[in-house]
């Protein structure tokens, strides 16, 4: 059946495609799981998780030692960080993991203050 | 005298009555030899008009038979040309889909992290499902199938072919098994299963499960897909297995204004591939239970491990780059000073001690969380702000 014009065509699409990683389901809302947020597995999660997938399962083993960022967890995994946040809210749902917020930042004091405070300073110690 | 004349009466009646009976049966005779010829004359035609029907007869079969052939060769030229024309489309659609599919992965590793991924994703599902049916079109058509290069573990076929059906969440795969299947396989049996599943969703309830299992039955590696569908009747069962062994193939002609080619596709793709479908068992739901039978020649007993089934560049750099660091279980490289729970307001004494580097990645890795530690720190702590500083910028 084969003719000339039959090249052959190569699938270069990953096998398994990213909504099947995450089995269809959504983006958790923006403010969890930010690139900071430290992520930990619960004791003997690793254990007692039986039906994950093996992407799922490679996050919990990854944070399975200790608190671990999601931004450092999507790039042990190589996926996508979204799909990190998806499949860490699946287990956090399954009560696997536990996540703690970010610290916030510290806030950034005025330069022009410190200047003052600085040029006061001199100013009274004469440095 | 009177008697004489009776007498004489009676003789010349007794003549003429001989006489009368003598002509008739004269006539009789030659009247019944004209009806015997005439018989035999009419006969005669009678014979010859029945050999001239039969001929007759004997020649319209011969034309029925020409016309019967001329229609059925007419049949094959429009289904071989229906074939060529719709095999360009389907090769030409198969390979925009493919080509899509590979544009999409990289647009969702590029926006990984933005709120646009979820629309990515499903684009993705929608441009997988178009995928399968110009796959499906095509090998109708008799066009080659996409291949692949890699072997993959057998689960991660199933779930691309998972990919591919619109419920896909309805489909859950039951255990993760150990077996790859090879390179070579891994399109054909992907598709196949593909459209089994469909089938099983589109004939079962909104909502029941697809379950899939696997099975090592001597030689043979089974996939098994049950669903709780309502089952098949005999009659369909017959159709289904006479398609699902490849040997009749519908014309496309025949396939009608909803054309359902999942059962020829599987079929032709198992003969081509020398793999085997039967769907006549039944579910443990009572719906149908689909066994794909890949002989030994498919599959091997390695295991696949995950990164080598990813294919994508920046990981083969990335794993170049960090040959040295520690690894986990999985080959993955181990951040160094992980192992300890990082506390959100650190010790002032472990402040000095830098991150345990055993890479330059890894360095990096740990540089950037000790700033943000130092960081932290100095917004909490004044007593060491005037040490960390300078680092921060």
């Amino acid at each position: 059946m084969k003719d000339e014009s039959d090249h052959d065509l190569e699938l270069t699409s990953p096998l398994v495609p990213l909504f099947v990683i995450t089995n269809g389901r959504s983006l958790p809302p923006d403010h969890a799981y930010e690139r900071t947020t430290l992520v930990s597995a619960h004791e003997g999660a690793s254990a007692r998780a039986r039906t994950l997938s093996p992407e799922a399962r490679q996050v919990l083993d990854l944070v399975s030692d200790g608190f671990l960022s999601v931004a450092e967890v999507a790039a042990h995994t190589h996926l996508p960080l979204g799909v990190v946040r998806i499949l860490l809210a699946e287990l956090e749902e399954n009560g696997l993991v536990l996540t703690r917020k970010p610290v916030p930042r510290a806030e950034r004091v005025d330069r022009e203050l410190l200047n003052a405070v600085l040029d006061g300073l001199k100013a009274r110690f004469g440095a | 005298m009177n008697q004489d004349a009776l007498v004489w009466c009676l003789a010349a009646a007794v003549v003429l009555a001989v006489a009368a009976a003598l002509v008739l049966n004269h006539r009789n005779r030659a009247i019944t030899a004209k009806k015997n010829r005439i018989e035999a004359e009419l006969t005669q035609k009678l014979g010859e008009a029945e050999g001239q029907l039969a001929n007759l007869r004997a020649e319209l079969q011969q034309h029925k038979a020409r016309q019967a052939e001329a229609i059925r060769e007419a049949e094959e030229a429009a289904e071989e040309s229906t074939k060529a024309v719709l095999k360009g489309s389907a090769r030409f659609l198969q390979s925009l889909a493919a080509e899509q599919l590979t544009l999409l992965e990289e647009i969702q590793r590029k926006y990984g992290g933005h709120a646009v991924l979820a629309d990515l994703l499903e684009v993705n599902h929608a441009n997988a499902q178009m995928a399968r049916k110009a796959q499906g079109i095509a090998v109708m058509c008799g066009a080659p199938l996409g291949r692949r290069t890699k072997a993959a573990s057998v689960y991660d076929v199933v779930r691309s072919a998972q990919s591919q059906i619109r419920n896909f969440r309805r489909v859950e795969i039951m255990q993760q098994t150990g077996f790859a299947l090879k390179a070579s396989a891994v399109s054909p049996v992907a598709l196949a299963v593909a459209e089994l599943l469909d089938n099983a969703a589109s004939f079962s309830q909104q909502g029941s499960p697809i379950e899939v299992t696997f099975q090592r039955v001597q030689n043979n590696l089974c996939i098994v897909i049950d669903d709780a569908g309502v089952g098949m009747s005999d009659e369909d069962r017959q159709k289904a297995t006479a398609l699902l062994s490849g040997e009749r193939l519908p014309r496309l002609s025949q396939l009608g204004t909803q054309p359902k080619f999942g059962f020829p596709v599987i079929g032709l793709l198992a003969r081509q591939y020398g793999f085997r479908v039967d769907v006549t068992g039944v579910s443990r739901y009572g719906g149908v239970r689909a066994v794909v039978l890949l002989p030994e020649e498919l599959w091997t007993e390695e295991e696949i491990t995950p990164s080598e089934t990813t294919p994508l560049g920046t990981v083969r750099s990335a794993s170049a780059r960090s040959e040295s660091v520690a690894r986990t279980a999985h080959g993955l490289p181990r951040r160094g000073a992980r192992q300890v729970p990082i506390a959100s307001v650190p010790d002032p004494e472990e402040t000095s001690e830098p991150p345990a580097t055993t890479s330059e990645e890894a360095g990096r890795a740990g540089r950037s969380l000790g700033a943000f530690r130092r960081g932290t720190l100095s917004g909490r702590n004044l007593a060491s702000a005037p040490f960390e500083g300078s680092d921060d910028s």
